[in-house]
């Protein structure tokens, strides 16, 4: 069982950290990966020309990994690789990726739709987008919010995960 | 009167708007609550103090978040977060 989480200031090549998470778990039954791209417009339709992932130096990262390690402990993955951008992205740009590997499908997309969900709602970031109005941060939605609780009481490969509400 | 001592704290996201991202207050050479540290920086700017009033905010003292009663003391490395993340 494996997991590596990163943070990174600069571009990602998803393409690539793909190959290399599914030549490292070769043998797995099944590898899933989702990548998160910065969008063009906000979600009233205005332009945005760069979005701002602001971080903390070392609760930032904690927080990723705490993320992954409970996916690990949740579902049945044979190892999972994260990588989140911080610092200025433009559109286009990969926010986020995940990869999870799981001898079965299921475990797999499972997974990777958790990690992300946690990752859009825990994660220790603050988003600002900027166009050409100015700036605005991006506060928490009720989506984010209902994203995450779709997992408070979920079976499926559910281990019996207790309640771990971060701080 | 007590001793006051110089505290830096480092303010995240959209805390950061009234008065940038590093504010010094003084606060008492014996320390302070976390609570009582948000008082201080509401006193210091009246566009903070809004800003306080209306966010929810978690307090990082020395890599860890602490609770409004737990105690800052000068020389503590000092952090308030919005809420994170969401979009």
């Amino acid at each position: 069982m494996s997991h590596e989480t990163t943070l990174s200031p600069t571009p990602i090549d998803p393409a690539e950290v793909l190959r290399q998470f599914s030549a490292v778990v070769a043998g797995a039954g099944a590898v899933v990966s989702f990548t998160g791209l910065a969008r063009g417009t906000t979600r009233d339709g205005q332009p945005v020309t760069a979005l701002v992932l602001e971080s903390h130096r070392s609760l930032t990262l904690r927080s990723m990994e705490d993320i992954a390690a409970d996916a690990h402990a949740r579902f049945a993955i044979a190892a999972s690789r994260v990588i989140h951008r911080e610092g200025r992205i433009a559109p286009g740009e990969a926010i986020v990726f995940v990869a999870t590997a799981a001898p079965h499908r299921r475990a797999a997309f499972e997974a990777a739709d958790y990690m992300m969900d946690r990752l859009k709602s825990e994660a220790v970031f603050w988003k600002r987008e900027e166009g050409p109005g100015g700036a605005r941060w991006i506060e928490p939605t009720t989506e984010d919010a209902a994203d995450l609780a779709r997992w408070q009481n979920a079976g499926g490969t559910d281990a019996g995960r207790t309640d771990h509400a971060r701080d | 009167m007590a001793e006051l001592r110089p505290l830096s704290v480092d303010l995240y996201g959209k805390l950061a708007d009234p008065c940038g991202r590093v504010i010094t207050i003084s606060i008492p050479a014996a320390g302070c609550t976390a609570g009582e540290l948000r008082a201080l920086l509401a006193a210091h700017d009246d566009d903070l103090a809004r800003l306080l009033a209306t966010t929810r905010v978690l307090f990082c003292v020395n890599d860890r978040i602490v609770a409004e009663s737990d105690r800052v003391m000068p020389g503590d490395d000092v952090a308030l977060f919005p809420p994170v993340s969401g979009g």
